[in-house]
């Protein structure tokens, strides 16, 4: 197991330093910061000197090797834009990033999971139907309107909740709703359709033949393996909602990192886009890793011995 | 059973939260919550030149004058001042003003505060528009003059809106970016914190010269969301928001919790590449003026409220000429001047513009409408920032979509925008560079009018641009407060005060 840990690790060094560079020669693709950071009436002579002054002048890769000598040292650079040190911005909006993505996905996991697991044991009946109706209605809303709506109702309306930011739970409930909703739908299909496989295999007639109480058999026996796609999915999700929610951050004011590298890419701050893109690149990598992990508690059939997966 | 148990969890939860969160939403009366679009980048006034930064920093930051709503000023941190020739100004502190931090605010600190918007580390996206001053001397604790290598009218209006006046000490103790992010200010709000993200807190400078503000205590939030803004503006949460569209004014002046207030304004204009065909040829130009149905655009869009423009100057700003008339929409006319110039089937050309301006994508459909009724073929190019920018300055666009404010000092904007020694991307007229060079150095403000007027005049013939209208900025307003907003939208809030 720890050989595999290791391994594994390795590999994920491997990884970031790959994407490290593409996203270093991909940012420089999109244009020329100087002009947008200096004032619109800068003479040709001063952007030069803020190029070079910058080291923009260089060749790419001593660029690139600039950087990468800095990110050993733990200096991820400035932002051009906000003239603060990069990792200091992402670190400053990570906690609430990490909020929503969790709230979003607990909430999606506690409706969906259930919603799932009774489509399948109930299945062709209305629980199913109207079940599987709900997940359907849940992805196709999109949900900024959906943010938006819930706004209207529960802050403007029923003067429940506040509106937008980010504060005590209060402040969480809706976006993590209007995020968790596509989730929902797509972790409740899983669910029903692994359930439904799983629920005819052999050793859940055997648990059954064996007296065991229905709710042993599908909690325990039949869920179990359910999991293992659904935590790999969730694994997946984990990233794309970290990095990926600006619209939810738009439309409820949350200092998430989403719009912080939106906006980082309209501003071409390349440092902090590179900055926010190793970061995300850094958990998402961890958390499969994780997942990874996760398996071999989950089936007893994926052990990891020799650092090779055996089943 | 297992769906059941979890909705009913989650009805609990919910209520719990809203049992909990009635307290939440109230708010004390002496803070006034201020949303605007986006957070500031830094709280140092001479670092940005972004408007929502700007709308922050003005409250921390005072400068020497107040710039008046007509192009005049009046003393702030400068008590007298005295023109001791053409060139030069002798201008008197007040007594007793103080920085935040106590240190006073002295000639000292001009005179630092004047070389470091100067220095070109700093880049300070103001320098150019004070940089007409060379030369500071003190004189004493309390005074100074100020000289300028030819004379220059507008001179200390500039000051009272680019130079805020800095405390040497904090400056050079804090380092630029330290600055940036807690500044120490002379303005009537200090700041209490910055969580980047989510507020900026100010509190009222208690040794303050002048009137203390209103409100003790000043919060700025950036809600992105247009809807959110209103939302939040709607239930209470915050009390002024900026940035509200056309369609959604009537939401909030039907409400009855808020209110607006609308003050002119923005200039959108259409700048037309006279160096390349086919805009080179004038009389192409003026059929571009005249092919625009802009009173139709006002109604639709602007609720009628816009102003349309007769040439580059907004008739609300010093030196226009009354007289001018805006081009009539004429498409015959039009038509009748493209054939002329030698397009009778028009032509086909790309419209640039830029994605952040509110309702361009409307504005920019219906002009290219108009011009397809002449026969001119427009293909809608829409950019982000930093691409049309780019393109701009390459001098790559054929025709585009930018905008100003329409200031009521014309040095403000037709001189970056028009004369070739500032912008010359895409027009250069020689005569109009000589007519504005001039009215720089006239210190007679009726002689100075006359000469504007000229220049005006011979804007409007030539048509660098197809002049479009001045559209109002409009503030919502919780109903508790009192506040009228400023005709050149910063949101200055140290004459908000409650209502009733």
């Amino acid at each position: 197991m720890l050989r595999y840990v290791l391994r594994r690790l390795r590999h994920t060094v491997f990884v970031l330093v790959a994407i490290s560079a593409i996203s270093f020669f991909f940012i420089h693709l999109s244009g020329d910061p100087v002009m947008l950071m200096l004032p619109a009436d800068a003479s040709d002579a001063e952007i030069e000197a803020t190029r070079r002054q910058l080291g923009f002048d260089q060749p790419l890769w001593v660029q690139y090797g600039r950087f990468v000598a800095g990110a050993l040292s733990g200096d991820l650079g400035q932002s051009l834009y906000y003239h603060v040190p990069v990792l200091d911005l992402v670190l400053e909006r990570l906690p609430a990033s990490l909020e929503l993505t969790v709230a979003a996905l607990a909430f999606a996991l506690v409706v969906s999971v259930p919603m799932g697991i009774l489509a399948a044991v109930k299945r062709g009946s209305m629980v199913d139907f109207l079940g599987m109706l709900a997940a359907l209605f849940g992805v196709s809303m999109p949900h900024f309107w959906l943010g938006i709506m819930l706004i209207l109702l529960f802050s403007v309306t029923l003067g429940w909740l506040p509106t937008s930011g980010r504060g005590g739970i209060e402040h969480l409930v809706m976006p993590a709703l209007a995020l968790g909703m596509s989730l929902l739908a797509m972790f409740a299909r899983l669910t029903r359709s692994v359930m439904l496989e799983v629920l005819n295999l052999d050793y859940v007639r055997t648990a059954r033949a064996k007296g065991l109480p229905e709710i042993v058999v599908i909690g325990k026996h039949a869920l179990r393996n359910a999991l293992i796609p659904l935590v790999t999915i969730i694994g997946l999700e984990f990233g794309f909602l970290l990095g990926g929610t600006v619209v939810i951050e738009t439309v409820f004011a949350w200092p998430g990192l989403g719009r912080l590298v939106v906006q980082a890419i309209f501003n071409r701050d390349y440092p902090l886009v590179q900055a926010v893109v190793l970061v995300l690149a850094g958990i998402f990598v961890a958390v499969n890793l994780v997942v990874d992990l996760l398996y071999g508690l989950l089936d007893p059939q994926i052990r990891y011995r020799d650092g090779k997966e055996t089943a | 059973m297992n769906a059941s148990v979890s909705t009913l969890l989650a009805t609990a939860v919910v209520a719990a939260v809203a049992a909990g969160a009635a307290p939440v939403l109230a708010r004390d009366a002496g803070t006034l919550i201020v949303a605007q679009e986006a957070e500031p980048v830094g709280l140092d006034l001479m670092r940005s030149s972004i408007q929502t930064t700007m709308n922050v920093a003005y409250n921390i930051h005072d400068t020497l004058f107040q710039p008046n709503e007509d192009a005049s000023i009046a003393p702030r941190l400068a008590e007298k001042w005295e023109k001791v020739d053409d060139l030069t100004w002798k201008i008197t502190l007040r007594a007793g003003a103080t920085f935040h931090d106590g240190t006073p605010v002295n000639a000292q600190a001009v005179k630092f505060s004047f070389e470091r918007i100067a220095d070109e580390k700093l880049q300070s996206p103001h320098r150019a528009k004070v940089s007409a001053f060379t030369d500071l001397k003190v004189l004493d604790d309390r005074s100074f003059t100020i000289a300028t290598k030819q004379p220059y009218a507008p001179g200390l209006y500039m000051l009272a809106y680019y130079l805020p006046i800095v405390p040497p000490g904090a400056v050079t103790a804090a380092g630029d970016d330290g600055y940036n992010a807690k500044p120490v200010g002379s303005g009537p709000y200090k700041v209490v914190r910055w969580t980047r993200g989510e507020e900026v807190v100010l509190e009222a400078h208690d040794a303050y010269w002048g009137p203390k503000p209103a409100y003790k205590k000043l919060v700025f939030r950036a809600i992105p969301d247009e809807s959110a803004r209103i939302a939040a503006l709607l239930t209470g949460e915050v009390d002024v928001i900026s940035g509200v569209a056309m369609h959604q004014r009537k939401r909030i002046a039907d409400g009855g919790k808020a209110y607006l207030t609308d003050q002119l304004g923005n200039m959108p204009y259409l700048g037309l590449n006279t160096y390349k065909p086919p805009f080179d040829k004038v009389a192409v130009r003026q059929a571009v003026n005249h092919a625009i149905n802009r009173e139709l655009i006002n109604k639709a869009l602007f609720g009628g409220k816009a102003i349309l423009t007769a040439g580059a100057f907004s008739p609300r700003t010093f030196g226009h000429d009354p007289a001018l008339k805006p081009y009539a929409y004429d498409p015959a006319k039009a038509k009748a001047l493209l054939s002329e110039a030698g397009y009778p089937n028009g032509f086909e050309i790309r419209l640039s513009y830029p994605t952040y301006i509110p309702q361009i994508q409307e504005q920019t459909e219906a002009i290219a409408a108009d011009l397809a009724k002449v026969g001119i073929k427009a293909t809608l190019e829409p950019l982000e920032r930093a691409v049309m920018w780019e393109k701009y300055k390459g001098g790559q666009h054929q025709m585009f979509i930018y905008w100003w404010d329409d200031a009521p000092e014309p040095d403000r904007y037709i001189y970056p925008l028009l004369n070739s020694k500032s912008r010359d991307y895409y027009y250069k007229n020689e005569k109009l560079d000589a007519l504005l060079d001039k009215a720089r150095t006239v210190l007679d403000r009726g002689e100075r009018e006359k000469v504007y007027q000229e220049a005006d005049r011979l804007i409007q013939a030539d048509a660098p641009w197809a002049f479009l209208y001045v559209v109002p900025e409009v503030f919502g307003v919780a109903k508790a407060v009192d506040y009228q907003g400023r005709r050149d939208g910063f949101l200055d809030m140290r004459t908000a005060k409650p209502k009733g």
